[in-house]
């Protein structure tokens, strides 16, 4: 099966964010409707509604296109997209209006502060999360499609 | 319009679509996909379970995390 590989890569590299989304939705849903946090949620979803599924696509055709021979374990491929995704999604969830930069804290939404020291452990654990998703889950859907 | 009339499109018709006669798929692929979804047991070094023990612990004792997180998963 050796026909439209970065398709395949595409469709795999956007599997799971956009079943992500399903959860991430159903979280800012409850938190919007449940507990009246003042989330704009159409302008929330822009980033992981349309960004973040592209970037995994296109990040996993990264893969692919580098070759067996020269990449790296897919698990530390993923662990780098982070350094590409957390700053793209602060800046735009700061250019939306969603996130502040405090005197001591971040605060999404005017509603939730998040201290500057929290986002030294933060982005660490959103580094790990990457690296054990696309090792397990994006590694997994790349061997169903034969391009692991 | 006459049969005779209708005989002349239906002919050029035919001829400019080429027949269907392989458009049926050679094979099944979804019990291919189950089967290589039976062939995968959970295999995962100690490490990995001792990260996703740490992320775990880390959503629970930081649970202001969650929303950033989701944000850009």
């Amino acid at each position: 099966m050796n026909a439209h590989p970065y398709l395949r890569a595409y469709m795999a590299g956007i599997t799971v964010p956009t079943m992500a989304l399903l959860l991430a939705l159903t979280v800012f849903c409850i938190a919007r409707l449940g507990y009246h946090v003042p989330v704009p949620i159409e302008r929330l979803l822009v980033f992981p509604m349309a960004i973040v599924p592209n970037l995994f696509g296109l990040w996993n055709i990264l893969y692919v296109r580098v070759g067996s021979g020269r990449r790296l374990p897919i698990g530390l491929h993923g662990a780098l997209l982070p350094f590409l995704v957390v700053p793209l999604a602060f800046t735009i969830a700061s250019s939306l209006g969603f996130l502040t930069f405090g005197q001591e804290a971040l605060v999404l939404f005017d509603a939730l502060r998040i201290p500057y020291s929290r986002l030294a452990v933060i982005f660490p654990g959103t580094v790990v999360i990457y690296y054990l998703v696309w090792k397990h889950l994006v590694g997994f859907f790349n061997e169903l499609l034969g391009i692991a | 319009m006459s049969e005779a009339n209708e005989k002349e499109p239906r002919e050029l018709l035919k001829s400019a679509f080429s027949p269907m006669g392989d458009a049926e798929l050679q094979r099944d692929l979804w019990p291919q996909a189950l089967r290589r979804l039976d062939e995968r047991a959970i295999q995962a070094p100690w490490f990995d379970w001792a990260l996703a023990a740490g992320v775990l612990a880390w959503l629970l004792w930081f649970p202001e995390s969650l929303p950033v997180l989701l944000y850009h998963m």
